[in-house]
């Protein structure tokens, strides 16, 4: 976004924003309005801005992909899953990276997204609804200290957006994480701490 | 599952064409240096070809020049000039006799009568072909030792002896024939004895040690300064093609055996080196081909590259891959080629063998593989690491 097209909300602008660990935040704004970018902001990912990004961890991080591997886990809202690969290995691309899950236990949470038969299907011929429950369950097989949820139930209808966000609870409550979840308009699927709007 | 992933992204053509564009051209460059090391020795050691350094030049006898003597001389000028060449290392010259030389047996002697008229020259004992103990003179000694060419007796033995029913003679016999030989010049003269000593192959004049020549002289010698009708040029690389061209502007003459010596080293040289640039050429074109195909497949799986980034992995982690197969692919064409010009070696070595004596020359197949190996690795491993640093990391 170019510097015109910011407008002071709770968000940008401000002299500090902190987000705490084990607080839930919603952040609802009207598209085009910057809630991707907030979320990459804050991954590391969009480097395009003034001011700076601090992450308070300890120990202090080793080097900026300890964020991404233990600190800061994301569901995308493109999911950046990859299309060759089947279900189950997208996901264990993931977890080798920390070996958080075992084989039993991501198997268990792809069954609770009613996955399990699909578990050896390609990405690619999965639905978006498919597809979107493939990318959470992907983002809880890590440890976090927060979990950025970018429009993360756009393809789904209310049953699976129950499943998916208990399963989301659960994993926050385990890892006594935060949670930055960006929403078109305010919902009710999480108790939230703070409602932010951009 | 990364590596099933990256796997997905390659094109086997490039790979393989990138490995057996590799091996053809390392395996010629290899090849090229082994043979020429191996033909090197073969030729110093054959024919003294790489070794011969010094020649002997004269000037063109031509029909003007009969009458005019002047023009086969080298005056201090020319001598100096040619002693400034860039490919000369030295110039020496032959040092004539300033007076009368005659050779005779006794009369009480067992062999044939004879009396002629002689000439003496002496050039430095570096330039000899010829070792032999007898070689010294000393001024309170009456003993000349002589160095004939050995094209002299060939033509004895097999012209004139024949032609004249003479008795052919051994290099042996020769050395052992005892004549005299009177110097006469200056209101003086003096008899020696004297023998032949030596033959010389490349010399082609009748030689006595300098410090001889150079005593005789002082002398009997009524002229001060002699005139210098040959020169031993030392060359620093004979194969140098600007010696030719010098001799061939000035029109010098220098002995032709040692000419042809040159065009062959020149054309060997130029035809090797025009494989080698052949070889570098394929090399550096399979070498061009891989990374183009490395931006090819890197831009081509941009949106796979940068997701593994965004869930975690680093820059480091991706390039791994990539890193590991351009090394191992490098590898085995390498190691590929290294049998090649093994077996090649073997090959012409073994024929080489029928030929001419075994040489035992260094094998630098396995060190110049390795060589290539570790560079070309080093270059790919930095390259990829920049290129996927670049695509992932956000451009701020």
């Amino acid at each position: 976004m170019s510097e015109t097209e910011v407008q002071v909300s709770d968000i940008f602008l401000k002299e500090e924003v902190l987000f705490e660990k084990g607080q839930q935040y919603l952040v609802v704004a009207h598209s085009g309005h910057g809630k991707t970018s907030i979320l990459n902001i804050i991954y590391g990912s969009n480097t395009a801005y003034q001011g700076a990004v601090n992450y308070v961890t300890t120990p202090p991080l080793k080097s900026p992909f300890e964020v991404r591997k233990s600190h800061l886990s994301y569901v995308f809202q493109d999911f950046k899953l990859f299309t060759d690969l089947s279900l189950f290995e997208n996901i264990w691309l993931k977890n080798v990276l920390t070996h958080h899950k075992t084989k039993a236990e991501i198997e268990e949470l792809i069954d609770k997204v009613q996955l399990l038969h699909k578990k050896d299907a390609l990405v690619k011929n999965l639905s978006l609804g498919q597809r979107q429950r493939v990318a959470i369950v992907r983002a809880l097989c890590q440890p976090f200290d927060f979990i950025l949820l970018d429009e993360p139930f756009s393809h789904l209808d209310t049953e699976n957006i129950h499943l998916v966000a208990n399963l989301i609870t659960d994993e926050l409550k385990a890892n006594n994480a935060g949670l930055i979840h960006t929403s078109l308009d305010g919902d009710t699927f999480f108790n939230y701490d703070k409602v932010l709007s951009l | 599952m990364l590596y099933k992933l990256q796997r997905k992204t390659l094109v086997p053509v490039q790979i393989i064409g990138y490995l057996i564009t590799l091996f053809i051209g390392v395996s010629i460059l290899i090849a090229t240096l082994q043979f020429f090391v191996d033909v090197r020795s073969l030729l110093s050691e054959q024919t003294d070809v790489f070794s011969k350094k010094s020649v002997i030049v004269s000037k063109q006898v031509s029909l003007f020049k009969t009458f005019n003597k002047d023009g086969v001389y080298f005056d201090a000028e020319e001598i100096e000039e040619l002693r400034s060449q860039p490919f000369v290392e030295e110039v020496s010259t032959f040092t004539n006799a300033g007076f009368e030389v005659s050779a005779f047996t006794d009369k009480s002697g067992n062999v044939p009568m004879f009396y002629t008229d002689l000439f003496f020259e002496s050039v430095p004992d570096a330039y000899l072909d010829v070792t032999t103990d007898d070689w010294k003179w000393e001024p309170d000694s009456d003993f000349i030792p002589i160095i004939i060419p050995e094209n002299y007796l060939n033509l004895y033995n097999f012209g004139f002896a024949e032609s004249q029913g003479l008795p052919v003679l051994s290099k042996n016999t020769i050395t052992k024939i005892q004549f005299n030989i009177q110097i006469a010049g200056n209101g003086k003269r003096k008899v020696f004895k004297s023998n032949i000593v030596g033959f010389s192959d490349k010399i082609n004049s009748i030689l006595v040690p300098m410090d001889f020549l150079t005593w005789a002289n002082a002398n009997y010698s009524d002229t001060e300064k002699r005139k210098v009708s040959r020169l031993l040029v030392d060359f620093k690389d004979p194969s140098d093609k600007a010696i030719l061209q010098f001799f061939n502007a000035h029109n010098y003459n220098i002995n032709k055996q040692d000419l042809e010596f040159t065009k062959v080293i020149f054309f060997f040289k130029t035809g090797l080196l025009f494989v080698l640039l052949v070889a570098v050429i394929i090399i550096v074109l399979s070498v061009a081909f891989i990374l183009m195909s490395k931006n090819l497949i890197l831009q081509k799986n941009a949106t796979t590259i940068l997701n593994l980034y965004y869930i975690g992995y680093s820059p480091k982690q991706i390039g791994k891959f990539y890193q590991m197969l351009t090394a191992g692919v490098t590898f085995v064409a390498i190691v590929l080629a290294l049998i090649c010009c093994t077996l090649v070696r073997g090959y012409y070595l073994d024929k080489f063998s029928n030929m001419f004596e075994a040489t035992n020359n260094p094998n630098y197949i396995v060190p110049i593989g390795v060589f290539i190996l570790l560079v070309l690795v080093g270059l790919y491993y930095v390259l990829l690491a920049r290129s996927i640093k670049k695509l992932v990391v956000p451009k701020s």
